[in-house]
């Protein structure tokens, strides 16, 4: 009859759980030494809806730096984006956020 | 490959200006795609199945599965369509993406990944790489 103990530890559990999983997953695109530059740009505008800005500054941040995160959220939205640019022909893997 | 390779008219189609060399690049790449998908010993096949999640053993076979689906509906649109004189935005996208795909898949299987590995290549592999890439520049200008 002491459930107090029981119902603090389970409170810590659920509290710690739901600070694993609001952790958002990353969609990276690598670069290649191959794909022209106008394609990345034109695939980004197609999978995403992004502005031919922001499409530029993340094709040149592929580029400069070997990788770039384009978008960041919940898993499975992850994965579908990255199955859509992956059939596009870039590589692109999803990872959680660190 | 002289000229502009694709113009996109008035109507929102785009024209494909490609000489029988050109189509014959172009539908060689189709044909590859398409068989790489179907075919597990192809050299482009490990390019096909890159990892999504490298941390997993294995990916979510769902997601696989749809971008298996997705490539070969795009491979096979293109080869359908690769003697068209007018592409609508579909198709071209189509075109698009499976040129991209040959494009990297050739770059892969090679051992192209980075610059020096690229300015060391064979030379009859870069000519096509260059090929496929004024291709792509080409088309994507249109998009």
């Amino acid at each position: 009859m002491k459930p107090l103990r029981t119902t603090s530890t389970d409170s810590e559990v659920d509290t710690a759980e739901t600070v694993r999983t609001a952790k958002s997953w990353n969609v990276i695109v690598w670069d290649d030494p191959v794909t022209p530059m106008s394609v990345v740009v034109v695939i980004f505008r197609k999978v995403f809806g992004y502005s031919n800005n922001k499409c530029t500054q993340l094709m040149l941040s592929v580029h400069h730096d070997g990788r770039a995160l384009v978008w960041s959220g919940a898993r499975d939205r992850a994965e579908s984006y990255c199955v859509k640019l992956q059939v596009c022909g870039l590589q692109s893997t999803i990872e959680q956020d660190q | 490959m002289a000229g502009k390779l694709f113009v996109r008219r008035r109507d929102g189609r785009i024209e494909v200006r490609l000489n029988e060399l050109g189509r014959s690049v172009v539908r060689e790449a189709f044909h590859d795609v398409v068989a790489a998908e179907h075919d597990p010993n192809h050299l482009w096949h490990a390019s096909l199945t890159a990892p999504i999640d490298p941390s997993l053993d294995q990916d979510n076979p769902v997601s696989m599965l749809t971008r298996q689906n997705e490539t070969s509906t795009n491979a096979e649109l293109a080869t359908l369509t690769v003697d068209e004189q007018f592409l609508n935005s579909n198709e071209a996208w189509a075109w698009l993406t499976t040129l991209q795909v040959a494009l990297r898949s050739t770059a892969q299987s090679r051992g192209l990944l980075d610059q020096e590995q690229l300015e060391k290549g064979d030379p009859q592999v870069l000519e096509y790489v260059r090929t496929l890439q004024q291709l792509l520049f080409a088309l994507a200008d249109c998009l």
